[in-house]
């Protein structure tokens, strides 16, 4: 037996009308997202992002989609509508809100899905592990696998990198469905609660990269420790010594077969060698997510988070001790820090960038909003399961330990997520587990839904001015690669650069915001540039793209004029010379 | 060890992670050449090593398949390169020894049972 619970209610095994109509709804919306989607014209030129150039047939599919959804969702007495209904609803909303860029575009977004890919050929290219290149082959376990599967499945690079926010979401959605069979028996919950996952997910952290990777692995463990390796714990009778001594002896094993919980340890423990070896913040979230299950009496064995921490250790000391020699892990702690760098430091740019920027604020505070009522609700009808209040709090207790360059809120917030929306889903739902909302209650549920799929695709493809590419700025990116001697600095102007996908150790790259901030003006950061350019033995390369201009634009940090007359002064240096140009991208050759 | 004792499925993944491992290195069309490769190097592991896991919930054991899969190729991966002997043709050879030598140690337990 198992902690998994078994399903209350029963769906019925026959098809019905409404579960037909409910699927061909999700196809119907699919189509029309997905037309909509591609007659957007690139570049995208809205300080809002995609939101504010996506036509009105997207967001009538995203409407029948979310109706169809609550529709099936409420299906019957029986129990919502098939499975197979219900999982086709899940592909097309994952498709919908994860794969809208796909349909754009053929470039995947952003600039770190890039590098990524650089670092996996890299590895595969020079067959070892150097840890002083960067912090990348410090953690190198998602690369060395990512550079397996590209050699041996003869995929195109890039077009993975499209597909990956799908790819992983998906992933990511199975192991959500298992953690949450652990923690809730009502079929609709469970199916609300996957849907929540993604209206939520708006932090964009599903490309191609090491923490999407750590962060299923992530589920996987946690499915495992609420699942073989759960613990079951006498009533808890007070904070004196003898009484937290008997309750912490009165623990015992939920699963009674040794064997499986034998099994269940060594593939936890396997789990955390390779998050531990694959990305810097999953392996802490791990740590914290098991030592509060354990110090909770839901986790045997009980030194399980000790172990934990020693291959983290063990990890850090030995093959990422170098990155840790010039990087100490609490070197940037503090509230005061963190506060600074994951919110007001983010807070700032054009009326648009910081209208998205408010929205994905307002996204979080919602989600976090409805738990909180869930939780107290579920506390007042005694049915408040202790493991999911541990899971949703503990990853906020990194927060003040690393600003992790800013990006702490974001991941907390996602590690978060699955937790969250367990507990807004029993706000959303009747207070009676299995019963089927009313009318009026559905029709909450959609606007709701509605609600949180706009504000998610704001959030998510707000940054779409500055990345999603257009095809100009890739061919200019293949002309510079192809131009570019061993040696070279390549010096784009901002972050993000669609970059170091194909020779990551060949060049110096270099932005013009990394050189010179916070000062862009042409008068202080054009002699910069120009002398780092300049006195780079093999010469170097000047990258300027619409997207990159439009990334500091955006984010305040320079205006279209300011920009205009930085390439101007550069322009007008000796030794510097166009080389390629185009509608959305300029190279210029400087020789040294 | 009796073969005849063997259940069906073991004896299946251990001859697929042979023969799809031959296919992989020999080379096929793209679309075959990454079904062929996933297969090998994701899924035939993952399934091979989950199913020692005596897990009764079919879900809990899809995730098993794919976590397990997908963790064991990473650290194989990264312990090739590490060792400066990493080839996508090496890491292929030993994901299939790991898939068999799983389907042994099933195989133990089944007859053991």
């Amino acid at each position: 037996m198992t902690s998994t619970l078994k399903e209350t209610i029963r769906p019925q095994a026959r098809w019905k009308p409404r579960d037909v109509w409910c699927a061909v709804a999700g196809a119907v919306s699919l189509a029309l997202a997905a037309w909509a989607a591609s007659t957007v014209v690139l570049p995208v030129n809205s300080d809002v992002g995609l939101v504010g150039v996506l036509p009105f047939p997207f967001w009538a599919g995203v409407l029948i989609l979310n109706v169809a959804f609550v529709m099936a969702l409420r299906g019957d007495a029986a129990g919502p509508a098939r499975s197979p209904v219900m999982v086709w609803l899940l592909v097309v909303l994952v498709l919908v809100l994860f794969g809208a860029a796909v349909f754009v575009t053929d470039v995947p977004r952003g600039e770190v899905a890039f590098r990524h890919l650089g670092i996996a050929d890299a590895l595969s290219r020079n067959v070892a592990i150097d840890p002083n290149i960067d912090a990348y082959f410090n953690w190198p376990g998602f690369f060395a696998l990512l550079a397996t599967v590209l050699g041996a499945a003869g995929l195109d690079p890039v077009t993975l990198a499209l597909w990956a926010p799908v790819f992983n979401v998906g992933l990511w959605l199975v192991g959500v469905a298992v953690v949450t069979r652990c923690l809730t028996s009502d079929p609709r919950r469970r199916w609300l609660v996957l849907w929540l996952f993604c209206l939520g997910n708006w932090q964009d952290q599903d490309y191609l990269s090491p923490q999407a990777f750590g962060f299923f692995l992530y589920l996987v463990v946690v499915a495992l420790a609420l699942g073989p390796l759960a613990a079951k714990a006498p009533p808890f009778r007070g904070f004196r010594r003898a009484d937290l001594a008997a309750w912490w002896r009165g623990r015992y094993p939920a699963e009674p077969r040794p064997g499986y919980r034998v099994a269940a340890l060594a593939a936890t423990l396997l789990l955390i060698v390779v998050i531990s070896a694959s990305h810097q913040l999953t392996p802490f979230m791990v740590l914290i997510a098991l030592t509060a299950l354990t110090l909770g009496g839901r986790l045997l064995p009980s030194r399980l988070p000790l172990i934990a921490g020693v291959v983290l250790m063990l990890w850090l000391v030995f093959p990422a001790s170098t990155y840790l020699v010039g990087h100490p892990p609490l070197a940037d702690a503090g509230l005061q820090t963190a506060i600074d760098a994951n919110v007001v430091d983010r807070t700032n740019g054009t009326a648009g960038h910081v209208l998205v920027v408010q929205v994905r604020i307002a996204l979080t505070l919602l989600l976090w909003t409805l738990a909180a009522i869930g939780t107290v609700r579920d506390w007042r009808r005694r049915r408040l399961d202790i493991r999911v209040l541990l899971l949703t709090v503990t990853p906020v207790f990194l927060f003040p330990a690393q600003s992790y360059g800013g990006e702490m809120l974001i991941r907390i917030s996602l590690f978060a997520l699955p937790f969250v929306a367990l507990q807004a889903s029993s706000v959303l739902l009747p207070t009676n587990i299995g019963y089927r909302p009313s009318s009026r209650a559905a029709g909450g549920l959609v606007l709701t839904c509605l609600v949180l799929a706009g504000m998610t695709v704001t959030g998510r493809f707000g940054n779409a001015q500055y990345d999603v590419f257009t095809d100009d700025e890739i061919a200019a990116i293949t002309t510079l690669d192809r131009m570019a001697p061993p040696g070279s600095a390549i010096i784009s102007a901002a972050h993000p650069t669609p970059w170091r996908n194909t020779d990551y150790l060949g060049h110096r790259y270099r932005t013009i915001e990394d050189l010179c901030p916070p000062d862009l003006s042409a008068a202080t950061c054009g002699p910069v540039v120009y002398h780092y350019a300049k006195h780079n033995a093999a010469g170097s390369y000047l990258l300027l793209m619409s997207s990159a201009e439009s990334s500091l634009v955006l984010q305040g940090q320079t205006t279209p004029g300011g920009f205009d007359d930085l390439e101007a002064w550069l322009d007008a240096q000796d030794g510097v010379e166009l080389a390629y140009s185009n509608n959305n991208a300029r190279v210029y050759r400087v020789e040294p | 060890m009796n073969f005849r004792e063997l259940s069906r499925p073991t004896l299946a993944l251990g001859v697929a992670a042979v023969v799809l491992s031959l296919v992989t290195l020999v080379g096929l069309p793209t679309p075959l050449q990454t079904l062929a490769a996933i297969g090998v190097l994701i899924l035939l592991p993952g399934q091979a090593l989950a199913r020692l896991i005596p897990t009764t919930d079919a879900a809990l054991g899809v995730l098993l398949v794919l976590g397990l899969g997908l963790a064991t190729l990473t650290a194989v991966s990264t312990a090739m390169f590490y060792l400066t002997v990493w080839s996508w043709q090496a890491c292929v050879v030993a994901m299939a020894v790991i898939t068999v030598l799983a389907c042994l140690a099933r195989a133990r337990q089944e007859v053991a049972s």
